[in-house]
């Protein structure tokens, strides 16, 4: 098992990081509709909704990248796991509520027909990637990770 | 704890690539930010009004009639069909004077969208903003497929009966690119989320809920329904 772990490492970092990548990289270009993502989940007020849309896609890439080539590991799993439950947390109460929305998380977004809402599937996935960000905060020390030796700060008592 | 901490090159190439995303994240969050920021010094085409959030009004100055906005995509398929079903309904109401209907042309289907807006608000300043927005729908083009350029713009503009030179010049020299994104500002502030989306007096005509039932926005009989009222 000991030996397992820095690889299993490396799968969740490159799945969460390139994820976070590629679902960042299609959105930081197309603004108005990442804003328009944000604001219809009916969550934050309308202005906030509309810079949370615009910065977001780019915290995503640069997590993205720090996971990819592996450096400041616990801090970029700790953020992308932290996103990911929000991430399940606002498009459950969306569901909740019967809003028909898109996730926006690959781009997209927006108001949809009720027959085209994925929130199941939306869900899962991200719980999927919430553990792989869970797992590099447990077992930072992964193959091929430009760090060799991630700090331990951020669990206590290892 | 500090034994842990990795020390010598290591340390340095981690910090230097922290910073280096750092710098990326920042520049391009504030650069974003800045640009979607509406533009007070933008050239804004005739029959613009700002206090309508950017949008191009028709029939502003009669009083007591049924105020129409309408908050669409160049690109939007959805938003052809409202067209389709409503438009010919639409231009008689602003022929006839008894509706202020106001147009504002998004662009968040990418960039063609915002090709296609500034073109539209060109025509605007030709007065054939109604010819060139039908003809617009009449033919769209896959999304993003690289169709909508200047040339396809301008050729579609002869269509609509657009003879100037000065028109064709408007859409090679992106004249209203500011106003394309005070446009898309207006639209984040007054919370529209998907295209096609109508105000009639300010109030949203009703979204079908399935398949059969197309609420106000595609069933032509609901929709004079909902202009004139009760």
């Amino acid at each position: 098992m000991k030996k397992a772990e820095p690889w299993i490492g490396l799968l969740a970092r490159l799945v969460l990081g390139g994820v976070l990548l590629v679902a960042g990289y299609l959105k930081v270009f197309t603004p108005d509709k990442s804003m328009m993502a944000v604001r219809a989940y009916e969550i934050l007020p309308i202005w906030l909704a509309n810079i949370l849309g615009i910065v977001l896609p780019w915290l995503e890439v640069g997590a993205g990248i720090l996971l990819i080539i592996g450096v400041a590991i616990r801090y970029a799993a700790m953020f992308g796991a932290a996103l990911m439950v929000l991430f399940i947390i606002a498009i459950a109460q969306a569901w909740a509520r019967g809003l028909s929305i898109d996730c926006g998380c690959f781009g997209g977004g927006g108001t949809i027909d009720p027959s085209q809402t994925k929130y199941l599937e939306e869900i899962l996935r991200d719980i999927g990637l919430a553990l792989c960000g869970l797992y590099l905060l447990r077992y930072p020390i992964t193959k091929f990770a430009l760090e060799k030796k991630p700090s331990q700060e951020l669990v206590p008592g290892e | 704890m500090s034994s842990k901490t990795p020390k010598g090159p290591d340390n340095t190439t981690r910090n230097l690539v922290i910073g280096m995303v750092v710098l990326v994240v920042a520049v391009g969050a504030i650069f974003s930010v800045l640009s979607n920021k509406e533009n007070t010094s933008a050239a804004l085409p005739s029959s613009v009004s700002k206090d309508d959030g950017y949008g191009i009004v028709y029939n502003g100055d009669i009083k007591g009639v049924p105020v129409i906005d309408i908050w669409e995509d160049f690109q939007c398929p959805v938003c052809a069909r409202f067209e389709q079903v409503n438009g010919g309904y639409i231009e008689k109401l602003i022929e006839e004077k008894k509706a202020k209907v106001v147009y504002h042309t998004l662009s968040f289907l990418g960039p063609e969208s915002a090709l296609a807006a500034n073109a539209a608000a060109c025509s605007s300043d030709e007065n054939k903003f109604l010819g060139f927005h039908k003809a617009f729908y009449q033919n769209l083009p896959a999304e993003n497929a690289g169709v909508v350029t200047a040339e396809y713009l301008i050729a579609l503009g002869e269509f609509a009966d657009i003879k100037s030179p000065k028109f064709g010049e408007c859409v090679k020299n992106l004249n209203y690119k500011d106003w394309v994104n005070n446009v898309a500002a207006s639209g984040g502030e007054k919370n529209i989320n998907s295209t096609p989306t109508v105000f009639i007096n300010g109030k949203e005509i009703r979204r079908g809920t399935s398949g059969t039932d197309l609420g106000e926005y595609f069933d032509a009989a609901a929709f004079v329904k909902a202009v004139e009222g009760k």
